[in-house]
């Protein structure tokens, strides 16, 4: 990459040479931007101190005195920074992110849950209106066969065997779960 | 140039620099670093004072003096609790406008934002005037928990008043600047807990080798210790039997209040005093009774706490620092209180008063690019309220989650619910709730021109960007066609521009005949002194008088009193220095009989040497 301005080759947001901001780009990956490695197991404290180094870099504060257009480039980077911070923050986010390089799942589409697994979670749902003190043993039983399923995929992916392919399944599972779990919990 | 940091309080507002790497605030004339948040207008609308003579002049009947306006900020008329406060206040309400609070006074609607542009310019003024140049850009302090509007008003105020703002700035964020926790250990997280006169913020920051970020904010915009006031005032009226007070009555209860309120900091007991009809109220009020009249108002301070605490996914035992701000929090019970909520106890070495206008004046210094301070620190700060769209069903969907960090932008797809629609209403909400009428309506905007199409098949792309004041900007795209349709977000309780324009008109109109009307009621007070001291002096001393000093010095006299009564303020001047000099000669000889009597016969110069003096 070469700065923009000075021509001079560039790492990373800011021209080391210049201390121009470098156009962010509008696909960049999350796990890029804050500069870790694309891994599901992530240490929180490592996420933020990474998080903040990058702000100290790009931060509109940095760049009262600069031209417009680095203006607006340093408040497009911050605004990628913690949008990246606010998605592998969270480990659903960060997995879904992981499994299908998208923040959030998609409104309408995406995988259909298996039909025995939708059974379930209609009964479980129905059953935790009128006794939800019974089925509290069944959703944390699966709570804790998902959870497991979940670590073990990327488990594996981390360790170069196997890939992420149908963990949006997972995770769209894990969504009808968590609707089951307020269930239980309100009432 | 230097820039400045204004802290603009509900009671009280602060302008501070950093000099020489220091923070400090600016003082006025008389030393006061406080300027009261109060704006006085006579009853043609025409503003006359701001700060202290504006205060003093409340509750007299030839004008309107406007305190607390803060509370009013960006909110709707049609509010209900603006409408209580507006009461309450004694504030007459313009009742055509269902939008933006307007204050009736003579012919004149006065907005809130113009009462606060006078506090501003004042400070502005202040800042002027010990820089021996205009300040740079400012730095403005807001709650952390304003919304859009409040802050937008805010902005508009700074606006009208010729302030270039370089940011709006979180109270309580400001207030760990100034106490310069920048130092503390990594991951040490602070409480910043601050009751002002009318709003309360608690806000939990977590500090990293200078960063500081906030984790989570919560607070109540109309909560502060002129409650303690108003709660205090009531039971002094209800104990002098008076049950419908009216706007001069309740304020003079109000004033009595907080000045036992302040005595109760250290004494156990004080008296309320004040004057109604003619006769004299008195109330005496224990600490104990204090303490359980505003326990009710404190409580609701602790669940903003449990709030912010939640937000951030912390025990009140995980808070390492407690930071106390705003004048309320003198009062022996909140620090009690605060101190129990979080197991420690609060800092409070810092004036309360001052924090936030320091920390907004270190922020302001950072921005001007070359700071000391730049290196150590930076802020990141984040959104109070989630921001939303509403959907179908009136059910609000959120692009931006509440304690978001800021600068944030998301951008998410909609799509039509009729066939053919060729243009969408967007409408933007703040707020918490899942319905749209339980949130605040922020900005309507239209995209228009949409290609004729059946229901569900257009791919709207509505984009927020809430940049690093926490102000949004919105905007919608058609993604099929391409169209970008023209759209226009219009504050639903902002100013319009044309509106600012009048503003700033009106201001700069005012400004002049405010500062003539200054200089002429200054010459006036300058020239009654003088008449009045010479006049006492020659009816004492008047065989002092040599030759025909006393003619010449009486016909002065004459001229100078005829002279008041006009509005010719050069000739005023012109004339009480005349009569000053004229005297000069006369105040001398008095000056010498008055040593002389006083030593009782010894001559002035024994005196002179026995003080060491040459004579």
């Amino acid at each position: 990459m070469v700065c923009w301005k000075c021509h001079e080759g560039v790492q990373g947001p800011v021209c080391v040479g210049c201390g121009a901001i470098q156009p962010p780009r509008p696909d960049a990956d999350y796990f890029d931007v804050l500069g870790l490695e694309r891994r599901y197991h992530l240490d929180g404290r490592a996420l933020e101190k990474a998080f903040r180094a990058v702000s100290r870099k790009v931060h509109p504060d940095r760049f009262t005195k600069r031209a417009a257009v680095e203006r607006r480039m340093s408040l497009q980077w911050t605004a990628t920074v913690n949008t990246a911070r606010r998605v592998l923050k969270d480990p659903v986010t960060r997995a879904h992110y992981l499994a299908t390089g998208k923040a959030r799942p998609p409104e309408r589409g995406g995988p259909q849950p298996d039909p025995d697994f939708l059974e379930e979670m209609f009964e479980l749902q129905s059953e935790a209106r009128s006794a939800p003190e019974a089925v509290r043993e069944r959703v944390n039983t699966l709570r804790a066969e998902l959870d497991q399923a979940l670590e073990a995929r990327f488990t594996a992916w981390e360790a170069g065997e196997g890939d992420l392919e149908s963990v949006d399944l997972l995770l769209a599972h894990l969504r009808y779960l968590a609707t089951a779990e307020r269930l239980v919990d309100q009432s | 140039m230097a820039n400045i940091g204004i802290d603009l309080g509900t009671t009280h507002s602060l302008v501070a620099v950093v000099l020489s790497g220091t923070a400090r605030c600016l003082l006025d004339d008389d030393e006061r670093s406080l300027l009261p948040s109060a704006v006085r207008y006579d009853l043609e609308g025409v503003p006359k004072a701001v700060g202290y003579p504006a205060l003093d002049a409340a509750g007299e009947p030839d004008g309107v003096t406007f305190t607390s306006v803060k509370r009013f900020m960006g909110r709707s008329a049609s509010d209900a609790k603006v409408a209580e406060e507006a009461r309450r206040f004694g504030y007459d309400l313009a009742t055509d406008d269902e939008r933006m609070v307007r204050f009736k006074v003579g012919s004149r609607d006065i907005t809130p934002i113009e009462v606060s542009s006078y506090i501003l310019r004042m400070l502005h003024a202040r800042a002027e005037e010990c820089l021996f140049g205009r300040p740079g850009g400012a730095v403005i302090t807001v709650p952390a928990y304003f919304d859009d509007a409040q802050r937008q008003a805010t902005r508009d105020a700074a606006r009208v008043a010729g302030i270039d703002v370089l940011r709006l700035l979180n109270e309580p964020t400001a207030a760990a600047i100034a106490y310069g926790l920048q130092d503390a250990k990594d991951g040490e997280r602070v409480a910043v807990y601050d009751l002002g006169g009318g709003t309360f913020d608690v806000s939990i920051l977590e500090l990293d080798d200078g960063v500081f970020q906030v984790l989570s904010t919560a607070g109540d915009t109309s909560l502060g210790g002129d409650d303690f006031d108003q709660a205090l005032a009531t039971v002094l009226l209800a104990q002098a039997g008076i049950t419908d007070p009216d706007g001069h009555t309740f304020r003079r209860a109000v004033r009595a209040s907080e000045a036992a309120k302040r005595a109760l900091t250290d004494a156990e007991t004080a008296t309320l005093v004040m004057e109604h009809d003619g006769t004299r109220i008195e109330a005496g009020i224990g600490r104990d009774d204090f303490e359980r009249l505003i326990a009710p108002i404190v409580a609701r301070t602790g669940a903003a706490c449990s709030q912010a605490l939640a937000d951030a996914d912390l025990a009140p035992g995980e808070i390492d620092q407690v930071v106390l701000v705003g004048g309320s929090t003198r009062v022996p019970y909140v620090r009690r209180f605060v101190g129990e909520l979080f197991g420690r106890t609060p800092h409070a070495e810092m004036d309360p008063d001052k924090v936030v206008a320091l920390g907004a004046a270190m922020q302001a210094d950072i921005l001007t690019g070359d700071s000391e301070l730049q290196d150590d620190l930076l802020l990141l700060d984040v959104v109070p309220l989630s921001l939303g769209i509403e959907t179908m069903g009136g059910i609000v969907e959120r692009l931006i989650p509440r304690c978001s960090t800021i600068p944030a932008s998301h951008s998410q797809t909609f799509t039509t619910h009729v066939d053919g629609q060729t243009a969408v209403d967007i409408h933007i909400l703040q707020g918490e709730r899942e319905l749209v009428g339980d949130n605040r309506s922020l900005a309507r905007f239209r995209l228009s021109g949409l290609p004729a199409m059946p229901a569900g098949i257009p791919r709207i792309k509505v984009q927020f960007m809430v940049d690093a004041d926490g102000i949004l900007r919105a905007s919608a795209v058609e993604e099929f066609t391409g169209a970008v349709a023209s759209l226009e977000v219009q504050p639903t309780y902002g100013l319009s521009d044309e509106e600012i324009e009048d503003m700033l008109e009106d201001a700069i109109d005012h400004a002049e005949t405010d500062i003539d009307q200054r200089f002429l009621i200054e010459a006036r007070i300058e020239a009654e002194q003088i008449l009045h001291t010479l006049g006492k002096a020659m009816r004492d001393d008047g065989d002092l008088l040599i030759d025909d000093e006393g003619p010449t010095l009486e016909r002065l006299m004459s001229e100078l009193t005829e002279s008041m009564k006009g509005t010719d303020r050069p000739r005023i001047s012109d004339l009480s220095k005349q009569v000053d000099d004229a005297s000069a000669a006369f105040a001398q000889r008095r000056i010498e009989r008055d040593i002389d009597r006083a030593l009782g016969g010894r001559s002035t110069d024994e005196v002179a040497q026995t003080l060491g003096l040459d004579a």
